[in-house]
């Protein structure tokens, strides 16, 4: 308890000092603000250049395609955001040496671990779902139409929030095997994105995180029963992965 | 106090420690002297828990390490060579947060860390961030993080390596008091002359192996014969040679007009060196004969890289 206490507080510290908080908040919460009114303003900016069918196109957005974009964004732009500044979670600390103080006083590597997990999974959740009431707010006030209420923003929140807490404990366990954080970071993101190849199969897709990101996009029926193999996989590869990189953080040599 | 016994580690196909042994009695400064490379900081690193070790056993207290690892290393303050912090933290945050580890509560950490930073002349710069700090203001922060909680045991890696004449100086004598309060010290350095001021013990560490283990004492008796300094008016080239050949002759070592004799006999070589450098086609302008000191009893071992 002692180290997680010592590790939490020094994540606080740690993101606060390094802009850690700023770029996680950029690559969620900037989203948000800027795709309803990107959305909004694109067909007026170039509706000079637009051909005619295309302007139309623009001109059709509801609320629900509006939000249904910023979810597509946060996934592909958020993701790469969250992977490169927390790619070195654990290997900046083994690589740049920076645990021989601590270890050498007795911190305890599941303290370590839990507190860095911990800290940034609630970080993320907390912008997540800023970026998900803010996005919601822009779109009653830009877009008409659709069906979209808070119950369905909160719901989609849940979701991405799951999706993420599983992406960043794919991440610690990644960076506790590798030195380099860049290697961690390139084969989360490698494997994120490749395991989508499998949304097209429907007898494997519900038993894979990214089943998660689908119900969130599917308004209107966003919690249903084949959701469930989904989060029982996903909380179990969270417990599982920090549950490793915990067992590999006290076998790591530091020094 | 610590007990090493047949330790070994190895870094792939290298071996870097080949079963070494020794024992450090409580309340006295361990010398561990060698080359770069020799295998001290491996040994340190191990001794402190930081990386695993292959084979062998060590107690420290009486207690097994590898049992009561988590328990031991709180009695342990270790001062690594090359120091790292996070550098976005002051000092003051360092150490509060290494307090937090150890277990301190808020108003006994700040107590403690005011006063370690003034013993280490920091209480300054301890606003500062660590990032912005010369290298010996690092090493004096580490050297508080590694007196924190008053370990029993010190491992100091080099400890004066980064420190200006003045931080040596004061280096020492920190080390001296800590003696005198029967902190038992393990004290990896290559500054010979420090060993040889502080040092109850030597143990010299070549290519992985022990070559030597004697308390210091001890060791200048054994070794304490002397070396012949001789210096010429001129570089007497492959005039040496002919001092080299002579049975009684150990090693010659070169340095310009001057060289140094080290011998087998000394009793015969009083009686014989200046009758052979007399034979030399070269004028002798200088002759003493000198007290060998830990740096050439270190040269000797190291060169023969046998056990004595």
């Amino acid at each position: 308890m002692r180290s997680f206490k010592a590790y939490f507080k020094k994540e606080i510290l740690e993101s606060a000092r390094t802009n850690k908080y700023l770029i996680l908040f950029v690559g969620t919460v900037f989203w948000a603000l800027m795709d309803p009114l990107m959305l909004k303003l694109l067909p007026l900016l170039l509706k000079n250049y637009l051909p005619a069918d295309l302007a139309v196109l623009f001109s059709t957005f509801t609320r629900d395609t509006a939000f249904q974009t910023f979810l597509k964004d946060l996934f592909q732009i958020g993701t790469l955001f969250i992977v490169f500044s927390l790619m070195g979670l654990l290997s900046n600390e083994v690589y740049l040496k920076k645990l021989v103080f601590p270890y050498s006083r007795g911190a305890n590597p599941t303290g370590v671990v839990l507190a860095k997990y911990i800290h940034h999974a609630a970080t993320i959740s907390l912008f997540i779902l800023i970026a998900f009431l803010t996005n919601y707010f822009y779109i009653n006030r830009l877009f008409t139409g659709g069906i979209l209420s808070i119950e369905i923003a909160l719901k989609s929140s849940l979701l991405y929030i799951l999706y993420y807490s599983v992406l960043l404990s794919i991440l610690l366990y990644l960076s506790s095997l590798f030195r380099r954080g860049l290697v961690a970071g390139i084969s989360v993101l490698v494997f994120v994105y490749s395991l989508s190849i499998f949304n097209r199969f429907k007898v494997v897709r519900a038993y894979l995180p990214n089943y998660l990101l689908l119900k969130a996009n599917d308004i209107g029926h966003i919690f249903d029963n084949s959701l469930i193999p989904t989060v029982i996989v996903s909380f179990s590869l969270i417990i599982l992965l920090v549950f490793f990189s915990i067992l590999r953080m006290k076998k790591v040599d530091v020094a | 106090m610590i007990k090493v016994v047949n330790l070994r580690k190895n870094y792939g196909r290298l071996e870097a420690l080949k079963s070494i042994s020794f024992e450090v009695e409580k309340g006295s400064v361990f010398g561990f002297i060698g080359r770069n490379g020799a295998g001290k900081t491996t040994t340190m690193n191990i001794l402190t828990g930081l990386i695993r070790f292959n084979g062998g056993e060590i107690f420290i207290k009486g207690k097994d390490f590898l049992k009561n690892k988590q328990e031991l290393v709180r009695s342990i303050g270790y001062l690594p060579e090359t120091p790292t912090f996070y550098n976005y933290m002051n000092a003051y945050e360092y150490l509060n947060f290494i307090g937090k580890i150890i277990g301190y509560d808020l108003k006994k950490s700040r107590k403690s860390v005011g006063r370690l930073l003034e013993t280490v002349k920091l209480a300054k710069q301890g606003k500062r961030r660590i990032g912005g700090y010369s290298r010996g203001m690092k090493q004096r922060l580490a050297l508080a993080v590694a007196f924190m909680n008053s370990p029993e045991i010190l491992f100091l890696d080099e400890p004066a390596s980064a420190l200006d004449p003045e931080g040596r100086m004061e280096m020492l004598e920190i080390i001296e008091g800590l003696k005198d309060n029967k902190i038992t010290i393990f004290l990896s350095t290559h500054i010979l002359n420090d060993a040889d001021r502080v040092c109850d013990k030597i143990c010299i560490i070549d290519e992985g192996k022990i070559l030597l283990t004697k308390n210091l004492s001890r060791l200048h008796e054994t070794y304490i014969q002397p070396i012949f300094d001789v210096e010429f008016e001129e570089d007497p080239g492959d005039e040496v040679n002919l001092l080299k050949k002579l049975n009684w002759v150990e090693s010659i070592k070169e340095n310009g007009r001057r060289i140094s004799i080290y011998v087998k006999d000394i009793g015969y070589a009083k009686k014989e060196i200046l009758k052979e450098i007399s034979k030399l086609n070269v004028n002798v302008t200088g002759y003493q004969v000198r007290k060998s000191t830990l740096e050439d009893i270190f040269m000797r071992m190291v060169s023969k890289n046998e056990i004595i």
